[in-house]
């Protein structure tokens, strides 16, 4: 008798933690992939100070990644669309981020050789994200696009949710942008973070 | 009228038979499945350690969520399937809460692969796998929480499933919609089962009761024999 009102309890709060679980599991993740990363403090005009020189007679679209960020694939999945629908109009640069007292080869990820199977586009390593700071970008899979007169016209990340690929508003509008149906356009962007508050106020 | 009260026994006894083997069915799948949640949850956080098993911050990481919820989440999702099967093996209670929990092992799964296509392969699998039950009516449970998730995330928070922010309200029903063509071939399946079971138990009351019968007739044919000798004797 006393052992099974001990299993019938047993199963009870089984029970009662089974439920609980599900619910907080789907408010959990939920909220990690709704919450975007921290926004752009963009330039609307090309920084001077870059290492990259953008092509005069092409549209430049730079994203910035953490090369240990799990969410940035999908960024970069997105971007293979967005350079196949953009054409060969679109000049395309990945940097990636590499802290300057880290050994060089920490950035060689996967997500890093994603990065470099991309067609068309230059893959750079960014150390201590300087290049992040000189656009204002501190998330990974931040993008930022540029037109042929090196005025901004689209800032934000590509995928509608961290870590999730397919058809978005952000990526579309990119597309839009390089086809001139749209003029310009943010988006949120999800991923990790590149350049923290704290990073920041040490430079 | 013996006939009759014969016949009814032989109901009586196949039915009987029939629900004997029906429960050593359902107990040995509740069986497997405790077998399979385990694997499911080791195979869950290898998935989370392998794919995303840090979050960073610059160059400072903190184990990602992913994996918090692989182990507290996936532990919190097989605990009761697992008691039950245990405490309350070849229940109908059990069945159904291993078909909605199964599920939920999906969902799990797909999220911690980063939501691949490939992952959802799995829903089909564990449907196929429910069938092993014989019993549609878990099936059913099975499909109406995939169908549920659907909805319930097709209103909050569409992009998660897909992909875009404003679907049609309809779209949970296109994904449910594949659900319910492989499970209208599996209960199908459950129904033959049931059937083929119900036909062997029939068949194993009818030789139970003629074997019965043929000792009558053995013990008869022994008791004439001895009375004749005693006669002649």
């Amino acid at each position: 008798m006393k052992r099974r009102a001990l299993v019938t309890g047993s199963l009870v709060v089984a029970g009662l933690i089974w439920a609980a679980t599900v619910g907080a599991m789907y408010r959990a993740v939920r909220q990690f992939e709704t919450t975007p990363g921290r926004e752009a403090a963009a330039r609307t005009l090309w920084p001077q100070r870059s290492r990259i020189v953008p092509g005069r007679d092409h549209w430049t679209l730079v994203m910035f990644i953490h090369p240990h960020c799990s969410c940035t694939r999908a960024s970069l999945q997105e971007l293979q669309r967005i350079i196949e629908m953009s054409g060969p109009s679109l000049q395309t640069y990945v940097l990636v981020y590499r802290p300057a007292d880290f050994q060089a080869g920490w950035e060689k990820t996967e997500t890093f050789e994603a990065a470099k199977r991309l067609q068309r586009a230059h893959v750079i390593v960014d150390q201590d994200g300087r290049e992040a700071r000189l656009f204002g970008g501190f998330t990974s899979g931040q993008t930022f696009l540029y037109d042929r007169d090196g005025a901004l016209r689209f800032s934000g990340g590509v995928t509608s949710l961290r870590g999730h690929a397919g058809v978005n508003r952000g990526s579309m509008d990119v597309v839009n942008i390089v086809h001139a149906r749209t003029t310009q356009s943010t988006h949120p962007v999800f991923g990790c973070a590149i350049v923290t508050m704290e990073s920041e106020q040490r430079q | 009228m013996s006939e009759i009260v014969t016949e009814r026994e032989m109901d009586a006894r196949a039915a009987e038979i029939r629900d004997e083997q029906l429960h050593a069915r359902h107990v040995r799948v509740d069986r497997m499945f405790t077998w399979l949640f385990l694997a499911q949850y080791v195979a869950g956080i290898i998935a989370a350690l392998t794919v995303s098993p840090y979050a960073w911050e610059g160059k400072i990481h903190t184990i990602h969520l992913h994996v918090w919820i692989a182990v507290i989440g996936g532990a919190g999702i097989i605990i009761l399937p697992i008691l039950l099967s245990i405490f309350r093996p070849g229940t109908k209670l059990t069945r159904h809460v291993i078909a909605a929990s199964q599920m939920l092992a999906s969902a799990l799964l797909i999220h911690l692969t980063g939501g691949r296509i490939e992952t959802h392969f799995h829903v089909f699998g564990s449907l196929a796998f429910l069938a092993f039950y014989l019993d549609w009516t878990a099936l059913l449970t099975a499909t109406v929480v995939v169908a549920a998730d659907h909805f319930l995330r097709g209103i909050f928070w569409p992009e998660s499933v897909y992909g875009v922010a404003n679907p049609e309200w309809w779209r949970f029903l296109e994904h449910a919609g594949w659900v319910a063509f492989e499970d209208v071939f599996l209960i199908w399946a459950c129904v033959m089962g049931r059937r083929e079971i119900a036909e062997s138990a029939a068949r194993q009351a009818q030789v139970e009761h003629l074997s019965e019968l043929e000792q009558l007739k053995s013990a008869a044919l022994e008791m004439a024999m001895a009375e004749m000798h005693v006669a002649s004797a």
